[in-house]
Parts: C-alpha cells; sequence; structure tokens
C-alpha cells in the first residue's frame, strides 16, 4: 500500500489511535463469522475479554507512558494542553469531512476510563447465557463507539460514533434486560434520538455557516485544517487555496471541531453574526447541542431513560452506562458548546448550572424515596451528574481582580474530576448491585439486611464503593464535589447554597440505603441460602473499583496532572474571550455615554502616534 | 534539628501511626493472635508511640518557649518573652513562624486589650497538594503552636487510656457473642463470631482523623477530617450494627452532622470565593509567590491585628462596582483593576463585606453545632450512646465533639463579635436544655451524655464572650473528667450489665476504684474547689474562668446578663444530676439484689486507666509556681489581637466583648468563684437531700411537677418535633419528586411515543396500500428477507427503528435543505 509507512512516520499516532478505535469492530466483525463454532460460547466470551484488555493496554501505553519506560512518537505527553496524537486523513472530501482524531487532557482520561471499563464489563458479562454470539459482538461494537466519540475531533465523524453507539445499547437493553426490558430500550432510544437528530441539526447549521477563510493561517494550522506536518511549498499551497476561495466569496465550511471553536471565538464570529427567530444561530446551535447533550448526562427533566434503563440492564451494561455513556453529554458540552459557541455559553451559563442544581438535588430527593436497590442508584447518578454540570457551567469570569479564571477553571476541573470519579463509583455501586441480584433474584430494599454478616468481605467492599459516591473524604467523591461546590459560589450564592444541601440528602439516601441492605441482624428476603462469598471474578472485578476509588481520593493529582493543563488553557481563553465580549458590549446606555470618550481617548493615541512618528 | 522542621515531624509521624494501625488491622485483622486479640496490641502500641511522640514534641516546646503567667498586668510580657527564645526567622520557605517582636511593639496600639495583640508563635507548612489552579490551593498541612502540642498530648494520653481499658472492656468480642438485645424472627438471639479487631481498627482510624483536624494547617483539610471522624464516628456508633436502635443512632448522627456541614461548606465558600485561601497562616504557592493565610488577611499586621473586612471580601460584595470600573476601562485592563483597587478603602469604610465576614463566621459554626452538639443538632449525642462504652469515652466526650471548640478556638481571629454573640447564645441554650434533661435521665451514659452537651455549652458560652482561654481550657480540664467519668460508668456497667441506674445503688463497697475515681470526676466536673485559698480540681479553674469572663461581660452589656446566669443556674444544675448519679449509683442500698451480687470490681486493665485519669482530673488545672500550667500554655498560643475588647452590633444592638484579661481582675474573679462555689454546693446538697437523706422523696418532686417532669424525660420533645418538621416533610418531598418522574414526566413521554405511534402506522398504512401496489415483486422479494431477518430480532422493536431511521434520514435531508437555501440566500 506504501501509506503505512508514511503515516507512521508523519503521524505516528496513526496506528495506535486506530487499533484501540476499531480493534473492538474489528474482533466484532470476526465474531461474526462463523469461525468459533456453537456451543463454545467460553471462546467467545474469552476473546471478547483478551480484546477489551488489549485495547486497555494500548490505550495505557498511550496515556501512560511512563509506565512503558520513555515516551515514544506516538504516545501522550501529561502535562502538555494541547491536542495530540493528531491523525488527519481524508475522508469524504466532497463536504470536507475528514478521519481526524487526537487527545488532550480532557478526552485522554476518558478514553482510558472507557477502556478500562471495558474490561471490567467484560468480565462481569461471563454470567450472561443468552445469545452470546450477538451480545459479544454488540458490547465490542459499543466500545468502539464510545472510544470514537472522545477522540473524534471532526464533528461529522463525532455523530456518527455517537449514533454507533446507540444501537447497540439500544439491543443490549432490549434483549438482554430484564422483564420490562424493551419498554426501556425504546424509552432510551426515543431520549437519545431525539437529542442527536437536534445535535444534526445544530452540526449542519454550524456547517453551513462556518468558513475556515475568515482564520489566520496560524490558526487553520493550529486546528488542522491545513496539515501541520506539510511544509514549504505544499503548506503555502494548502493556505492560498483556502484563502482565495474565501476572497472569492465561496465560504470553505468545515466539521472540523477545533476549527469551529476558532471561529466561534473570533472577534466577528459568523455564528454570532447571523440571527433568526429573534436569537443568534450561535445560540440556537448551543442550545441544540446542550439538549443532546443533556439527555445523555442526564439532567433533570429529561432524564427518566435513566431508571428504566438501569433497572433493566444487565450489571455489565448498566457499569458501562453509568461510567462512560453518562460522561459523553458532560464531554460534549465542555469540548463542544463551549469553545464553538462561547457567547451562547456565557448568556446561558445560568442554565447549564441551573440545570446542575436542580438535577442534584431532585435527583438526591428521588433516589431517597427509591424502593429499588438499582433504582436508587440510578438516580443517585443523576444527582451526582448534576455536580459536573454545575461545574461546568459557573462561568464567573469578573471578579475583584480583574478577569480572572481560576475560580471557574476550578469547577471544570471538579467537573472533569467528577465524571472520572463518578466512572469509578457508579460502576462499582452497580456491579455491587448486581452481585446481589445475580444470587437472590431481587432489588426490594426492604428485602435486605443482615448482609454484612452473611457475605463480610463483600459488604466491605460495598460499603466503601458507596462511601465513594457518598463523597467521603479519602475516596474520589469527594475531590470533584468539593471543588465544584466551592467555585459555585463566586457564580451564584443561591446555586451555592443549593448545591451545598444536597450533601445533607446524599448521607441519607446511601447510608439508609445501606442501613437496609448491609447492616440489621438477618436476611429477610427470598433466597437467603444462596447468599454465597464472592467468586475469584467478581473480586477481580470490585477490587480494582474500590482501590481506584481510594487511589483518586488520596491522590487526585494523578487525574488532576492530565485534565487540568488543558481545562486552564480552555478556560483561560475563554475568560479573555469575556474580557473582550464585556468590553465590546457594555450596555446600550452606558455605550451612548462612554463611545465619546473612547473617540477621543483612541483620537489622543493616534495624534501621539502620529506625533511619535513625525 | 530545630523546632520549625522538628515539631511537624514529630506530630505528623504521632498523626500517622494510628493510620498504620489500621491499615495493618484492615488487612491482617482476625489473623492477629488468637480470635484477634492481637489487634489490640498493635493499636495500642501505635497509640502510645503517638503519645510518646507528642509527648517529645511537647516538651521540646516547652524547652523552647518556657511558659510564664499570664501576663494581664504586664501588656505583652509573656509573648515578648515567648518570641524572645525563638530563635531565628523562618527560612524554609513552607513555614511562617512569625518571628515579629519588632512589629509586635510597632503595633501594639490597638486599645487597653493590646497586650495579647501580637501573634503567637507557630509553625505551618504544607505537606501535599490536593489541587492548585490559578491562585487556588487546596493542600494538606500543619497549623503547629502551643495548643495544636497540647490538644496532640492530651487525644493521644486520653486515647491511650482507653486503649488500654477497651482491651479489657471489649474481651467478650474475642469469642462467639449471643447477643441479648437482638431478637430473630424464630424469636432466638442473635449468636454471631466477635468482632475485637474491627473495633480496634475503628479506633485506630479515628485517632488519625482526630489528630488531622488538630494539626490541621488550613480549613479544607479540617473538613476533611471533620468528615472522616463522623464516619468512624459512625462505624462506633454502629458497631453493634445488628440491632436496629444502633444503626439507627449511627445514621442519625452523621446525617445530623452533615446538617452542621452544610453550613460549614457555606462558610468555606464565602471564605475560599472571596479570599482564595483556607490556609490559617500564610503560606507559600507552588510558582513561589507568597500567600497570606486567613488570619493575616481578617487581622493585617499593618492594622495592628484588629479585625477587618479583608480585601477579597469587600470587593466581592461590590462586585457590581468593580465590574461597572473594569467596564469602563475595556482600552486598558490594568487601570482598571489599579482603579478598583485604589477604590476599596472607601468601599470597606462604607461596610461592604461585613455581612460576608459575619456569613463565613456563622457557617464555619454551623459546622461546629454539628459536631460539639449544640443546640439545635446536639439531638444525635444521647443516642450516640449506642455505641460501646470506651468510644462514648474516646469519641463522644473528650475529643470528637470538642473539636467544634476546638474549631472555633481556632477559628476565632475570623468570628466577628456578632458571630461570637451568637455563639454564646447558642451555649447558654444549649448549656440549660441539656443540664435539665439529664436531671431526670436513669440511663447512667445518657445522664453523661447530656452532661456532655452541657459542657460542650459552657466552652461556647465561654467563647461567644470574648473568653477564648476559658473555653479552650475547659475543653482540656473536661476531656480527662469526662472520659474518667465515661469510663466509670462502663466499668459499672461491665459489673452490672445494665445502664439504668433505678437497678444500681450501694455499689460503693463492691466497686471502691470505680466509686473512687468516679468520685474524683464529679468533684472535677462541678468544680470543687476552696475559693479564697484559690486551690481545688481541674474543673475549678476552667469553670471558675467561665464564670469572670460571663460576668464581666454581663456587667458590660447589662442587656445579655442573663448569659452570667445561664452559666450560674448551669452550674448548679450540673452539681446537682451529677451528685444524683454518684448517689444512685454507689450510695445507699442496693435497689436491684440480683444486679447488686453480680457485681464486682473491674479487672486492674480497666482500672489502672481510671486512676491515671483522675490524678488528671486531679492537676490538669493546677498552675505550678514559676506560671507552668495548661491555662499559660494555651495562651502562649492567643490568636493575635483577639485579647482586646471588640465592638459588635451588625445583628443585635451595640455590645462589647470585653478583653479577657479584664476578667481576672479582683472583684470579678471573687464574685466568680463565689458563685460557683454556692451553686455547686447547693446542686450536691439537694442531691444528697433527695437521695441520700432521702428529706425530699424524688418521686413526690416527680409528681409535684409533672408536666414538668414528663416533659424533661421525654427530652423537651426535641425528636418528634425535628421528625414532624423535618424528616417527614423530607421524605414526603422524595416521594413526591418520584411520583412526579413517573406520574408526570413519563406519561407525558410516553404519550409523545403513543403518538409517534399512531402516525408511524398511518404511514405503514400508507406503504401497504399505495407504493406496495406499484412494487408489488420489490415488496416480495423485501418480506422474504424480512422474514429471515426477523429470526435475529425480537418483533416489535424492529418497526421502531425502522420508522425512526426512516424520519432521521427525512429530517436530515430537511434540514440541510432548508438551512443550506437559507444561508445560501
Amino acid at each position: 500500500m506504501g501509506i503505512a509507512p508514511i503515516l507512521a512516520v508523519t503521524q505516528p499516532a496513526f496506528w495506535p489511535l486506530t487499533l484501540i478505535l476499531f480493534l473492538p469492530a474489528i474482533v466484532a466483525g470476526i465474531l461474526a463469522l462463523p469461525l468459533i463454532p456453537r456451543g463454545k460460547d467460553d471462546s467467545i466470551r474469552w476473546v471478547g475479554l483478551a480484546t477489551t484488555i488489549v485495547v486497555f493496554v494500548l490505550s495505557l501505553w498511550m496515556a501512560v507512558p511512563a509506565i512503558f519506560g520513555t515516551g515514544s512518537a506516538g504516545q501522550f505527553t501529561v502535562g502538555e494542553a494541547g491536542m495530540q496524537a493528531v491523525v488527519d486523513q481524508p475522508w469524504i472530501p466532497a463536504f470536507n469531512i475528514n478521519y481526524l482524531l487526537g487527545v488532550d487532557g480532557i478526552s485522554m482520561p476518558l478514553v482510558l476510563l472507557t477502556t478500562f471499563l471495558s474490561v471490567l464489563a467484560a468480565a462481569a458479562s461471563w454470567p450472561i447465557e443468552k445469545h452470546v454470539r450477538p451480545y459479544w459482538i454488540l458490547f465490542l461494537l459499543l466500545e468502539t463507539g464510545m472510544i470514537g466519540v472522545f477522540v473524534s475531533l471532526d464533528f461529522f465523524l463525532f455523530y456518527v460514533f455517537w449514533e454507533v453507539m446507540l444501537l447497540p445499547m439500544y439491543f443490549l437493553i432490549g434483549i438482554w434486560g430484564g422483564p420490562r426490558r424493551e419498554y426501556a430500550a425504546i424509552k432510551f432510544f426515543l431520549y437519545t434520538l431525539a437529542g442527536s437528530v437536534l445535535m444534526l441539526l445544530a452540526i449542519l447549521m454550524l456547517y453551513f455557516a462556518s468558513d475556515v477563510g475568515t482564520l489566520s493561517d496560524e490558526q487553520l494550522i493550529a486546528s488542522h485544517v491545513v496539515s501541520p506536518v506539510l511544509e514549504g511549498a505544499e503548506r503555502t499551497a494548502a493556505l492560498t487555496a483556502i484563502h482565495s476561495a474565501h476572497d472569492a466569496g465561496k465560504p470553505v465550511h468545515t466539521f472540523n471541531i477545533l476549527a469551529l471553536a476558532a471561529i466561534g471565538q473570533s472577534q466577528n464570529s459568523p455564528f454570532a453574526a447571523t440571527s433568526f427567530w429573534g436569537m443568534t444561530l450561535e445560540s440556537w446551535a448551543f442550545l441544540l447541542l446542550l439538549i443532546g447533550f443533556v439527555i445523555k448526562v442526564p439532567v433533570v427533566p429529561v432524564h427518566t431513560w435513566l431508571p428504566d434503563a438501569h433497572v433493566e440492564a444487565p450489571t455489565p451494561i448498566s457499569m458501562i452506562l453509568a461510567g462512560v455513556l453518562l460522561k459523553l453529554g458532560g464531554y460534549g458540552i465542555i469540548r463542544i458548546c463551549y469553545p464553538i459557541c462561547p457567547g451562547a455559553g456565557l448568556s446561558f451559563a445560568w442554565l447549564v448550572c441551573g440545570l446542575g442544581v436542580v438535577s442534584m438535588v431532585y435527583g438526591a430527593f428521588a433516589a431517597l424515596a427509591q424502593k429499588d436497590f438499582k433504582r436508587m442508584v440510578a438516580y443517585s447518578s443523576v444527582s451526582h451528574m448534576g455536580y459536573v454540570m454545575l461545574g461546568l457551567g459557573v462561568w464567573s469570569a469578573v471578579d475583584g481582580h480583574g478577569y480572572q479564571w481560576d475560580a471557574w477553571a476550578q469547577g471544570v476541573n471538579g467537573a472533569m474530576f467528577q465524571m472520572l470519579a463518578h466512572g469509578i463509583s457508579s460502576a462499582g455501586m452497580f456491579f455491587m448491585v448486581g452481585v446481589l441480584y445475580d444470587r437472590v433474584h431481587h432489588r426490594n430494599l426492604e428485602e435486605f439486611g443482615g448482609i454484612f454478616n452473611r457475605m463480610p468481605l463483600y459488604a466491605s467492599l460495598a460499603v466503601a464503593i458507596f462511601f465513594a459516591g457518598l463523597g467521603l473524604p479519602g475516596m474520589c467523591g469527594f475531590i470533584g464535589e468539593v471543588l465544584v461546590t466551592l467555585s459555585s459560589w463566586n457564580y451564584s450564592r443561591l446555586l451555592a447554597v443549593c448545591s451545598a444541601f444536597t450533601v445533607i440528602l446524599t448521607a441519607a439516601y446511601i447510608l439508609w440505603a445501606i442501613q437496609r441492605v448491609y447492616l440489621g441482624a438477618e436476611y429477610k428476603g427470598p433466597h437467603g441460602d444462596h447468599l454465597t462469598p464472592m467468586t475469584r471474578r467478581e473480586l477481580a472485578i470490585a477490587v480494582p473499583l474500590v482501590v481506584l476509588a481510594v487511589v483518586f481520593g488520596v491522590a487526585p493529582q494523578l487525574i488532576f496532572n492530565y485534565v487540568t493543563p488543558t481545562v486552564n488553557r480552555q478556560v483561560e481563553t475563554l475568560a479573555e474571550w469575556t474580557r473582550g465580549h464585556d468590553g465590546a458590549s457594555a450596555p446600550a446606555g452606558a455605550a451612548a455615554s462612554t463611545d465619546p470618550e473612547k473617540a477621543e481617548f483612541q483620537a489622543a493615541i493616534d495624534s501621539f502616534s502620529v506625533g511619535g512618528g513625525r | 534539628m530545630d523546632l520549625e522542621s522538628l515539631l511537624p515531624t514529630l506530630l505528623g509521624l504521632a498523626w500517622l501511626l494510628p493510620l498504620a494501625s489500621f491499615a495493618v488491622i484492615l488487612f491482617a485483622g482476625p489473623r492477629l493472635g488468637d480470635h484477634g486479640k492481637g489487634a489490640a496490641g498493635v493499636a495500642t502500641a501505635a497509640i502510645v508511640g503517638s503519645f510518646v511522640l507528642s509527648l517529645m514534641a511537647f516538651i521540646s516546646w516547652v524547652a523552647q518557649h518556657p511558659v510564664h503567667a499570664v501576663a494581664h498586668d504586664d501588656h505583652g510580657g509573656a509573648h515578648a518573652s515567648a518570641d524572645g527564645s525563638h530563635g531565628s526567622p523562618a527560612s524554609h520557605d513552607s513555614a511562617s513562624s512569625h518571628d515579629s517582636h519588632g512589629s509586635e511593639s510597632a503595633h501594639r496600639t490597638v486599645d487597653e486589650g493590646a497586650g495579647h495583640a501580637g501573634p503567637p508563635v507557630s509553625y505551618s507548612g504544607d505537606w501535599y497538594t490536593l489541587y492548585e489552579g490559578g491562585r487556588l490551593r487546596l493542600t494538606i498541612g500543619w497549623y503547629v503552636d502551643a495548643l495544636t502540642v497540647l490538644m496532640f498530648v492530651m487525644i493521644t494520653f486520653i486515647a491511650t487510656c482507653i486503649h488500654v481499658y477497651a482491651s479489657g472492656y471489649m474481651h467478650d468480642e474475642l469469642h462467639d457473642i449471643t447477643d441479648h438485645e437482638v431478637h430473630l424472627a424464630d424469636g432466638s438471639h442473635l449468636h454471631r463470631p466477635g468482632r475485637f479487631h474491627r473495633f480496634f481498627q475503628a479506633l485506630s482510624l479515628f485517632c488519625f482523623s482526630m489528630l488531622g483536624i488538630v494539626i490541621a494547617g488550613n480549613l479544607a483539610m479540617v473538613f476533611i477530617f471533620w468528615e472522616l471522624v463522623g464516619i468512624c464516628s459512625w462505624f462506633l456508633i454502629g458497631f453493634y450494627y445488628e440491632r436496629k436502635s444502633a444503626s439507627n443512632a449511627a445514621n442519625k448522627a452523621f446525617i445530623v452532622n452533615r446538617i452542621g456541614d452544610f453550613g460549614m461548606l457555606i462558610g468555606l465558600m464565602a471564605l475560599w470565593g472571596a479570599l482564595g485561601t483556607l490556609h490559617f497562616a500564610d503560606s507559600t504557592g507552588l510558582d513561589g509567590q507568597a500567600r497570606p493565610g486567613l488570619f493575616s488577611l481578617v487581622r493585617p499586621p499593618v492594622a495592628g491585628h484588629a479585625q477587618w473586612v479583608p480585601d477579597g471580601m469587600v470587593k466581592f460584595a461590590a462586585a457590581e462596582k468593580v465590574g461597572a470600573v473594569l467596564r469602563s476601562y475595556p482600552q486598558d485592563p490594568r487601570a482598571g483593576v489599579e482603579q478598583v483597587e485604589a477604590k476599596v478603602e472607601d468601599w470597606r469604610d462604607e461596610g461592604y463585606g461585613r455581612w460576608l465576614l459575619l456569613v463565613a463566621g456563622l457557617g464555619i459554626f454551623c459546622g461546629c453545632i454539628g459536631k460539639s452538639a449544640q443546640f439545635p443538632l446536639f439531638v444525635w449525642l444521647p443516642d450516640a450512646m449506642e455505641g460501646p462504652t470506651p468510644v462514648s469515652a474516646l469519641v463522644h466526650s473528650a475529643t470528637m465533639v470538642a473539636a467544634g471548640v476546638y474549631l472555633v478556638g481556632r477559628f476565632y481571629p475570623v468570628l466577628t463579635p456578632d458571630a461570637l454573640l451568637v455563639i454564646a447564645y447558642v451555649g447558654a441554650i444549649t448549656l440549660l436544655i441539656a443540664a435539665s434533661i439529664a436531671l431526670v435521665a436513669n440511663d447512667i451514659k445518657r445522664v453523661l451524655a447530656y452532661s456532655t452537651v452541657s459542657q460542650l455549652g459552657y466552652m461556647m458560652l465561654a467563647l461567644g464572650v470574648g473568653g477564648w482561654l476559658a473555653g479552650l481550657f475547659h475543653l482540656v480540664t473536661h476531656a480527662f473528667f469526662k472520659s474518667l467519668l465515661f469510663l466509670c460508668s462502663g466499668s459499672v456497667i461491665h459489673a452490672c450489665h445494665t445502664n439504668d441506674m433505678r437497678k444500681m445503688g450501694g455499689l460503693a463497697k463492691v466497686m471502691p476504684w470505680t466509686s473512687g475515681t468516679m468520685l474524683v470526676g464529679c468533684l472535677a466536673i462541678i468544680g470543687a474547689g476552696v475559693p479564697f485559698l484559690d486551690i481545688g480540681l481541674s474543673g475549678y479553674y476552667s469553670k471558675d474562668s467561665i464564670l469572670a469572663q460571663a460576668l464581666l461581660f454581663a456587667r458590660e452589656n447589662p442587656s445579655h446578663s442573663i448569659l452570667f446566669y445561664a452559666v450560674a443556674g448551669g452550674a448548679m444544675l450540673t452539681a446537682f444530676y451529677m451528685f444524683r448519679l454518684w448517689f444512685m449509683t454507689f450510695a445507699g442500698q442496693p435497689r436491684d439484689h440480683h444486679v447488686h451480687e453480680h457485681a464486682h470490681e473491674s479487672p486492674p486493665v480497666m482500672t489502672y486507666p481510671l486512676v491515671a485519669l483522675s490524678v488528671l482530673a486531679v492537676v490538669a488545672g493546677w498552675t505550678l509556681p514559676g506560671g507552668f500550667g495548661i491555662a499559660n500554655l494555651i495562651d502562649q498560643a492567643r490568636p493575635a489581637g483577639t485579647g482586646g475588647t471588640e465592638l459588635g452590633g451588625l445583628l443585635f444592638r451595640a455590645f462589647t466583648v470585653p478583653a479577657e484579661h479584664a476578667s481576672h481582675a479582683h472583684d470579678i474573679h471573687v464574685t466568680a468563684s463565689l458563685t460557683a462555689f454556692a451553686t455547686a454546693a447547693s446542686g450536691v446538697l439537694l442531691a444528697a437531700a433527695m437521695y441520700v437523706w432521702r428529706v425530699i422523696p424524688p418521686a413526690v418532686v416527680a409528681t409535684a411537677a409533672k408536666p414538668l417532669y414528663t416533659f424533661l424525660a421525654n427530652r423537651w420533645y426535641f425528636d418528634e418535633i425535628y421528625r414532624f418538621l423535618f424528616v417527614l416533610p423530607v421524605l414526603g418531598i422524595s416521594r413526591l419528586v418520584s411520583a412526579t418522574d413517573t406520574g408526570v414526566i413519563d406519561k407525558f413521554i410516553e404519550g409523545l411515543a403513543w403518538g409517534a405511534k399512531q402516525v408511524a402506522g398511518f404511514d405503514a398504512w400508507l406503504d401497504r396500500t399505495l407504493i406496495d401496489g406499484l412494487v408489488n415483486g420489490t415488496a416480495n422479494a423485501t418480506w422474504h428477507a424480512g422474514l429471515e431477518l426477523k429470526k435475529l430480532q425480537t418483533g416489535q422493536l424492529r418497526q421502531y427503528v425502522m420508522f425512526i431511521a426512516l424520519g432521521t434520514v427525512a429530517i436530515f435531508i430537511l434540514a440541510g435543505l432548508l438551512l443550506h437555501s437559507s444561508f445560501a440566500g
């Protein structure tokens, strides 16, 4: 072919990233072939598990060079803010759609979380006996979809993976779920589809309004519209082509997320210029995208798919759903909504924060009322993901020191941490519920009790992971919650107080559940004789989750080392943008009074410089 | 090694040793000796190690900073000499020991009370960074001053006693146990294996967490360990988790504490949001830049350590003005910022930020209300007595519940006079309510629990009326005699197998050591002493200083003189209920012969700690000739600028918080100690009259004041009121929220889905009749293919997917066309 060696030199991350992304899908395709005969279900399971492990090791090789010796080309450099390991190949040139991948401090940890949880979920899939082959095919396809969303830098590609993820999930719930699986699966599908349709609208709006010709040469190269790999004449030619098309009045549209962000943050953003039905295009796009993403998060009031999906989904799918899928919404907001539509982000910050706080409080109240163990955990996810929304939204760039970004950066860092921490703790909680359900086949909170004495090791691990959900210091849940809560004060006192109030409810529903399930003198439900100790396989899933919950709680910098540089840079940029925005669009009355002054000031400067030149 | 690096090392190790013990017991647990018996050894060794290290720190502190008499007649004398003996100024980047003899005298201009205006000697720094972004930094670090060192010695000493005691008290847990309080469904009692090692595991984790609060260098770290002691308390209260009452009490304790933490979070946010730091002392960021801490922000050296609203809070409160100024310099942001800085002074004078500082102080105090069981959140502490008695002695009397008082003392410089007055009133209400309930309680541990609540109220009141030293002094002396009292009650319970004092009586003969040491504890808590010779047990000194300060406060502010009467009345109630307890338990004739026959003195492993603690309960308050004593040691840590008179009047009408040294004036002191003596004596006499001489039979009193008795016996109905006001509404809201999900949102979504299905059905009908007619052949082929495909799937779902996919494509095309035309045009 010849292209492979060239790529290996110019885009060293091409093969690693592509392999991480597509290996699960390829294996899924191989499994679809009748290579493994019927009845050899265990072989299929082992192939599936091995695939997830290989992908995890690959992503570990990429994300944590320290483990594998010094970093070689294609590996991730921890502590660097910018986009790394960029892969750029034309895909559908007619519409400027590219196979554009890359990772930075925001997406790399999420990719790692995805591959890690996939391994655990694969191990948790052993008890699934029904239609083993299709299950594993869909499971692996799902993994590709999830990774794809996190690494795509092309909006169209992003959307494709978003949809790729949706269908396997639908079938995994709808076929391998509990008694009301069809209802839950369709609800999940309809909600998410509604979100993706709106997202698609926004994508097209942005695409047709974009014109990379307005960007400077540096921006074009930085955002990979023109590959930085190109040198000399090739580069000049590519740049000239774009600029001449622009000058000729033919806009060059783009799906490139980085380029869209550069356009959105530019002084005369076309997204802010055009408006229809009373709102700028930017605002429309922001709202449509936001709806698409918050359905996934999910926030109240578009959250009701979540409890049903969780209750019906089999344990490993619940782990993936809570651990990874919910993070896609938060990721979309931080990667797409804010950078591309900063103006709308600023004016709708209250909406994002408000939705977050409503979810926190509402989810916690709802969790308190649940009788079903798994439903209770599902509502706790709604509440915990509210922190993510609040942290992402606290756009408090102005304070007494000018346009300071640090309170806001703290919120976004906290939100990112919360996403990763919740990935660990919620997956753990769902797994712990699953362990019990596998034994006694019910989840009624009123019919447990005394599990501590029956299964001491299991109960200790479970209580530990529930404490992580409780936000206990020393466990991963604490850091994100406290950072977000502390940062919210500068944005809004009211929201801050409401978010602080949530800690009471959280303690109440988690401790009450622990009391009803694990404490007490004796088990009150059916199948008491099935309460056998955890198997080794189950321990192999539970122990890493508990260990990570403690490690991230004690050493949060393991995560912050990745996240903070990128988040800080993005927030700094947007805070700087806010300053320009505030200065430019002072209230109409004030503008009228200051305009003559401004003109005078400008005139003074002009005359000075002219005089100096003379 | 100089003190600056020695102290963090010693205390850091003392802090971490119990954590190591926790880890060892967690993993090795039952394999440590016979049935985990070795766990007690591991935990005890760790805490003894901590005690030795703390003692070394204490000795090196005292060697460097000799303890002198409180210098109330010699302004600043004590501090001048303490500072003078402290050598070189801070050179280490992380330390901020204030060698500021010079600046102290330079700024000793606040008012007559400025004798204590200078900053105390302290060492601080950071071990570990949890988060850093921009100016903001959350760390794990230390703040060590005389108070820290003293608290370390106190906590590790009491914990050592209790570890030894518990290895005897908990020996039942070494083998299988039948828990007679738990009835199983089949009517039998619960039979379970012992969990001796689990007890010591939790105890070790608790010691680690508690020491973490004390050594904490910033409020975030305090909050972290605040929560950790909470969860340790949850484990220990719920140690007998098979008992419903125990797990209920554990949950109640944690959740009620979280209500306090809710307020604390608001306080933290108010400080963090406006000031960007939670460090007590000045610190250095990772970028090498100096960052002032809370103490010097709120009481800056340039203002002579007088309290003011820090710049950050002024700007925060004046945010709109700040924004307007900044916006008026769109071209030159730097000039805008300079303009803001120039206006801060004016804004401060206009009063911006005063409320914020008050909110910050009261918020942090909310956390203390929860942890130190103050009104209105004290209801968890009596229930916490479900835990084993050594836990009650350590966690729920001497250390954890005192953490709230400690934090108020530590945070004192930031508290405004109005916040202090709120604290004083909360303390007064608490001490009276709790003491009144203790009068009629019959459970020996609950009497002590209410007594603890009441004494904590004393400490809060003392801090609130300006008695910083008095409150913290009482915290230390109370820790010794209250843990002693609890251990004695544990010894009684161990002997009698009941908590009910109505079944006891006449135990003094069979339990001489227990009754003797408990008498010492009772005398200490009522503050027994001889007023004119000025000699007494430890409680005498600390209680007198509280009374004196309250009296001073009442004289300065006659409208608040109720605070003094609360203290005096509380002293009488204390004396009554403590001696009621002692008389009912040890004096007179046995009430229940069955109990009495089986009673026996506890083994030496339990009585030795009693003796050790009773010695301290006697001497802890003494000041040796030359000035060495706990009170003077604590005074070395007096926060800069807090010894003077302060004016308040934001929440209340104008009032003054008097300088503490003024309470040493002769007439105040004499009046206070005579009041203390009179109230205590009358309380003891009344108890004797009712329970020993029987001139006033208790039953007669109970019937004569029946409504009052019932009211008190039901603990003022607090639990019932809270259940009605808070618990039920919260549960109601949660059910409503859950019903909204299934009844409103889901119904709406299902309605939409139903509509879509109808449209899809119509669409399908069109397909079948119209299109199929045209392309019959193709349809046939599709039909057969469909039949094959159907086997892969489960019926109904397929239709949805198809129609939804079709819909998507249609919208895609439509939207594309529409938008393209609109933008092209």
